[in-house]
């Protein structure tokens, strides 16, 4: 079965500024993959290429198996897309605004749908108010419904919970869990690592226009993820037993243990501590993110 | 082809007009009728005749004819541009609407803004001058013709114009000109040359003149006007059809 989205060798110039240089990457059907990187990093010229937004340089992009170059039309039916920019037709309604979405995409009018979208948004009580009346929170997910309500089987969300709060976040993850489970392929950009460590199947990582990494999101996690152990003990702990790694504070009455790829696990440091029988009073762990996973490619570290 | 997405945006195009008539119809409507008033009858025009007809009735055809290229060009230029300002451009772009589509849900929406005001100028006038329409088919192929032209000239302004102040460049600087100087008012075949020579250059005078001719029956407009027309209206539908296809000015 051909990747959804197959882009290779992209390139795109502005002027003298190489916004991509070389990309190249797959993504396969029912994934959730996403797109992280800094500021200009290239994030959304790179989604603004495979939506027809942007003319790319060099380079192919096929989207279900069809080169843009070729039938640049016929693979737009099927994709969807969550823009950075928020925006909205101040002379129609929620309602019609979805209306016209589904006619752009060679659909009737389908309210059974529009329904559907506009309950999981929580949007029904603004249904039929025009788009101008909505708060910045509303516009943002009208947006997403807009993208979403001609059922689209690859869907592009450049940043969609900007300015949204944090339940209505919490309500877009569940439906995009629930697109993955339908079938629907999706490539997320975001600042919040924490939804890209929620969703994600699979991360890339982009800067300055190149893809620095392109791993399953578990895998990197355990391979470049480091995961901090904290012992609190109810005595002063004169020294560690031989053999721990790890830090024992100048007070004495804590220890932690930074746990990355090559060291020690923390289950053997902590079995360790109770073997000596140490007097532990509490064990806390604080699991690996996906933000020092970034901030460690960004600076330099170890890449795929 | 996406005919369905096509005739949704013409649907969307004359529901955005229609939601603000008092901007879209009913100003064009009051400004004609100024002129009729003005030119037909402050100034004199109630007891002079040209071409052998009142001149409260030869001005018709050119006033219905500004109703129609004004507003034909207006909403094609307005909307397309406002659509970039506001960010639904995106909406265009990413749907699978390829340029054909995205030229006939424009112009046939500018198309009937602009043969909407046309109409509801001539029935204006018909309480001044009563009903003169001799010939249906040649009325009706100039006034397509006219709001084609003006739509496609319309969205090309629209696709190219990047601030407020350049789409008011055409209506301006071009427009204004060549319908004040395009016999709106007065007959070019009368002017002394070389200004009649250069006059009939000027694409508007054949679009006036052809109505003149199809609602009056005036021995007006000519072969060679109607080919100018032809070549015109395929020009700038070439024009635009490249400019959306490589997305001039639309896609970075």
């Amino acid at each position: 079965m051909a990747p959804v989205l197959e882009v290779a060798g992209l390139v795109k110039h502005y002027g003298t500024h190489r916004a991509l240089d070389g990309v190249s990457l797959q993504i396969e059907a029912g994934e959730i993959f996403a797109l992280l990187g800094p500021n200009g990093a290239g994030k959304t010229t790179l989604i603004g290429a495979a939506c027809g937004l942007v003319r790319k340089t060099s380079g192919t992009i096929k989207i279900f198996g069809l080169d843009l170059d070729q039938d640049p039309i016929s693979p737009r039916y099927r994709i969807g897309l969550v823009p950075q920019e928020i925006n909205f037709d101040p002379f129609f309604t929620v309602r019609e605004s979805l209306r016209i979405q589904q006619g752009y995409f060679g659909q009737n009018p389908d309210d059974a749908r529009i329904d559907e979208l506009l309950a999981a948004l929580s949007l029904t009580s603004k249904a039929e108010a025009q788009t101008r009346q909505l708060s910045g929170g509303m516009k943002r997910r009208l947006l997403i419904a807009k993208a979403l309500v001609h059922r689209p089987k690859l869907v592009f969300l450049d940043e969609p919970t900007a300015g949204v709060d944090v339940e209505l976040r919490r309500d877009l993850w569940t439906y995009v869990r629930k697109l993955k489970a339908e079938g629907t392929t999706v490539v997320l950009t975001t600042h919040y690592l924490e939804e890209a460590e929620e969703l994600a199947d699979r991360v890339g990582i982009i800067d300055q226009g190149q893809l620095l990494l392109l791993e399953e999101k578990h895998a990197l996690m355990k391979r470049l993820g480091e995961r901090t152990l904290t012992v609190r003990f109810t005595s002063r702990v004169a020294a560690l037993p031989p053999g721990v790694e790890g830090v024992l504070a100048a007070d004495q009455l804590s220890f932690s243990f930074t746990e990355r790829t090559g060291t020690q696990t923390s289950a053997e440091v902590l079995s360790v501590l109770f073997a000596a029988k140490l007097p532990v009073a509490d064990v806390s762990m604080q699991p690996a993110k996906l933000e020092d996973v970034l901030l460690r490619v960004l600076k330099g570290g170890p890449a795929s | 082809m996406n005919l369905i997405g096509a005739k949704t945006l013409f649907m969307k195009e004359v529901r955005r007009f229609l939601r603000v008539p008092g901007q879209t119809v009913l100003q064009p409507l009051i400004s004609t009728a100024l002129y009729f008033v003005v030119f037909a009858y402050t100034l004199g025009g109630r007891q002079s005749e040209l071409e052998g007809v009142p001149y409260i009735q030869y001005i018709v055809p050119g006033l219905v004819f500004l109703g129609v290229a004004n507003n034909a060009f207006l909403n094609a230029s307005s909307s397309f541009f406002i659509t970039k300002i506001q960010g639904t451009l995106v909406d265009l772009l990413v749907a699978p609407l390829g340029p054909v589509e995205l030229l006939i849900g424009f112009i046939s929406g500018a198309m009937t803004r602009g043969l909407l005001v046309g109409l509801l100028t001539w029935a204006v006038t018909l309480f001044f001058t009563g009903a003169h329409l001799v010939h249906v088919g040649g009325t009706l192929v100039f006034l397509l013709l006219s709001a084609y032209v003006f739509s496609m000239l319309g969205l090309v302004a629209g696709v190219w114009a990047e601030k407020f102040e350049q789409i008011n460049f055409f209506p301006t600087f071009l427009m204004m000109p060549l319908t004040f100087l395009g016999g709106v008012f007065y007959s070019v075949r009368h002017l002394p040359e070389p200004f009649r020579t250069i006059s009939l250059l000027n694409p508007v005078v054949h679009m006036v003149e052809g109505l003149r001719a199809g609602m009056l029956g005036l021995p007006e407009g000519s072969p060679l006007g109607l080919g100018l027309l032809l070549v015109l209206a395929v020009g700038s539908t070439l024009t635009a059809w490249q400019l959306l296809r490589v997305g001039y000015k639309l896609k970075t």
